[in-house]
């Protein structure tokens, strides 16, 4: 009867739902397939991290390669730790590599920039990145310019 | 223990409360077996719930009810469920299911309570309609029946387990005549031919009267006469009298409860 | 009319709060009877597709349509304003999020609720009235397990789903708008859109929401309906309720759960 028409109908309904599922995650989010097991732990120590979040992105030379996974306090040292987890493809990077923390865009959202250091070494997994430079906090740069400001006004 | 086989349902010492308002007070009633059985009485005596009591979709606060030999109370879910297939329920409104179409209607009963094969379904609902008259309906959706003829189809649904009591509610209200004799003669006819008893809740005296064996009048929270329709005719209860011959002012009084009549004119001047 | 004394208004709403309180005990019990009741008859399983069918399948026109504009309009004003910081290019992780964590599941619960949730009340409603549900009782068959269940199942699943639709379809007309009209460059709107919308805390906390709204909508529909007085007036009241509540409760529950998920701060 109309048994066929209704149960095709909820079919395509429930298969038009995952298709939107599906395109949501892989266009929309761009969600890789990247597991726990292809990824190994950096870290890294600065002196200011604000503004940078947890899951922001980690990249080299503009190319993502990892994430931020965690962000916490150091108590010993009085800096920010912060937890990369970068691509196991990745596995080449110098001991004096450094870190930065960098502004994506002028809506200000934080990311780590990695570059290379000449070192033969290579950071493992569990590796600590020395070389970093913190945020750049707007009233600090204001400070600079005001100070640079002034002391070219004094000469 | 079980009931007198002369009556296929006895009601004792039942008391039914909505709420704080007790409907019925320590109510007894005997349908014999086999006799189209009238329970009649005015609006809003309880006529329907005590409908609704014998099928077991309300619960009497205290009391027994006994339907073909036993106590549905406390009967067990599965019993109960075995237990409906004797008894089948008219409606009101006929009470279709509106998304089945005819066939499908009469025969939902039997899906729900037999394995039979689809042949032998089949040959049940033609078998039923074809006693109401409507076996030419049967692929027609209830919206395009009229009142009538909903309530033959709702006829043939009840009947297509065959059950041993037959329960109508309010069958003869808004029916044109040619309807109602049609109702009437059904009625009758089921009852005899096929051996069942029938139980018939209604305010229509004259039609009532005319194919019931046997009489209840009930209202307020009691049974206030039972009889043959002639007994009742000639009882001497005021409320009872009242009601067989429709004075419009006794026992239940014409006048709602209100001030004198002199005070409210001069006064809400 | 009767005045009423002061006494009488404060008893009236004393009795009122009795009530409701009672209506949602009844309510709840309603729920679990008709889910986790034991019972029910065979073709559970028809019951449910053709549910699915008229409260899922039906209701896709009005929730494609109003996700279209939805998303064209979120474009085209998102894009005014953020022309105003030279950020246009953001335009459509804007749309996205947008859409994702709010108008999404909001907006499809408020349309469900008016065009599947009073279709539901009424329907059952009308079966109250016309005694179906006596009838079925009558027969045998428990109304819960083989009229409302159903019901409820189909839009627990329906909402979710049209939400989904819901926020691909306005995704796409914000980029139509965004990208065909307005002239941002098609591959910034995708990157930055990819670059901030994050799968579990976006996308995932939408589909919660979604599926929180379906529970509670479903079960305000189907149970004002089943509750209500059987006169073609109860009904039109209970269909009323039926909008009113739910709407009342998605977006009470939206604010608590945005809290929840967005809410660290």
């Amino acid at each position: 009867m109309q048994n066929r028409t209704i149960e095709t109908g909820v079919g395509l309904f429930l298969l038009a739902g995952l298709l939107a599922l599906l395109l949501l995650a892989l266009r929309v989010s761009g969600l890789t397939a990247t597991t726990a097991n292809d990824t190994y732990k950096l870290y890294a120590y600065f002196d200011n991290i604000a503004g940078l979040t947890v899951r922001a992105k980690v990249s080299m030379a503009g190319v993502t390669i990892g994430k931020v996974t965690a962000i916490d306090l150091d108590r010993e040292s009085f800096t920010g730790k912060v937890t990369m987890e970068v691509q196991k493809g990745v596995n080449n990077l110098p001991i004096d590599s450094t870190a930065s923390i960098l502004t994506a865009g002028l809506l200000g959202e934080k990311y780590i920039g990695l570059s290379v250091g000449g070192d033969s070494k290579l950071l493992a997994d569990g590796g600590v990145i020395h070389d970093t430079q913190s945020s750049l906090v707007l009233e600090d740069l204001i400070g600079k310019f005001l100070l640079n400001t002034v002391s070219k006004d004094a000469k | 223990m079980s009931a007198d086989n002369a009556y296929a349902i006895e009601l004792k010492g039942v008391s039914f409360k909505r709420g704080t308002r007790s409907i019925f007070n320590n109510v007894d009633i005997q349908i014999p077996r086999g006799k189209v059985t009238g329970i009649m009485g005015p609006s809003g005596s309880g006529k329907t719930t005590l409908l609704r009591l014998m099928g077991a979709q309300l619960r009497p606060s205290n009391g027994e009810v006994w339907v073909n030999g036993q106590n549905l109370p406390k009967l067990s879910r599965s019993d109960l469920f075995d237990a409906r297939k004797q008894m089948g329920v008219l409606f009101q409104s006929g009470a279709l299911f509106t998304d089945l179409d005819v066939f499908e209607n009469v025969a939902f009963p039997l899906r729900v309570h037999t394995e039979l094969p689809e042949e032998m379904i089949r040959d049940i609902v033609l078998l039923k309609l074809q006693a109401v008259g409507l076996r030419g309906a049967i692929e027609l959706m209830p919206d395009e029946l009229s009142g009538g003829m909903k309530r033959r189809v709702a006829l043939a649904r009840a009947i297509a387990l065959d059950p041993q009591v037959l329960m109508y509610d309010e069958p003869f209200v808004g029916q044109d005549p040619i309807a109602m004799g049609v109702l009437v003669r059904l009625i009758r006819l089921l009852n005899d031919a096929l051996g069942i008893t029938s139980v018939v809740v209604s305010h229509d005296l004259a039609e009532t009267a005319s194919i019931a064996d046997f009489l209840y009048v009930v209202g307020d929270g009691q049974v206030l006469g039972q009889g043959t329709p002639q007994d009742l005719m000639n009882s001497d209860n005021p409320r009872l009298r009242q009601f067989m011959t429709g004075d419009p002012d006794g026992p239940v009084p014409f006048h709602y409860p209100a001030p004198d009549f002199r005070e409210d004119l001069l006064g809400k001047r | 009319m009767r005045r009423k004394s002061l006494l009488d208004r404060v008893a009236h709403l004393g009795q009122g709060a009795i009530e409701t309180v009672t209506i949602l005990g009844r309510s709840g019990l309603f729920l679990v009877h008709a889910l986790l009741g034991r019972g029910g008859i065979g073709g559970g399983f028809q019951l449910l597709i053709k549910q699915l069918y008229s409260v899922g399948v039906l209701s896709l026109a009005i929730i494609v349509v109003s996700g279209i504009f939805i998303g064209m309009v979120l474009s085209l004003q998102g894009f005014s304003i953020l022309a105003k910081y030279g950020s246009e290019q953001a335009v459509g992780q804007m749309v996205a999020l947008t859409l994702l964590r709010e108008l999404g599941p909001v907006v499809t619960a408020l349309l469900f609720a008016g065009r599947a949730g009073s279709a539901l009340t009424a329907e059952i409603g009308n079966m109250k009235s016309t005694e179906q549900l006596s009838s079925l009782e009558m027969i045998g068959v428990d109304p819960l397990k083989y009229i409302v269940a159903p019901r409820l199942w189909a839009g627990f699943i329906s909402l979710p789903v049209l939400a989904l639709i819901f926020n691909v379809v306005g995704i796409w007309g914000g980029s139509w708008v965004a990208i065909d009209w307005l002239g941002v460059y098609e591959g910034s709107f995708w990157a930055n859109m990819q670059n901030s919308v994050s799968f579990t805390d976006d996308v995932a906390n939408g589909v919660i929401k979604s599926i929180v709204f379906a529970f509670v909508v479903t079960w305000i529909a189907v149970f004002q309906g089943y509750d209500c007085e059987p006169t073609s007036e109860g009904i039109s009241r209970a269909t009323t309720k039926t909008v009113v509540y739910s709407s009342l409760a998605v977006l009470g529950l939206d604010f608590i759960l945005t809290a929840l998920m967005f809410g660290d701060f």
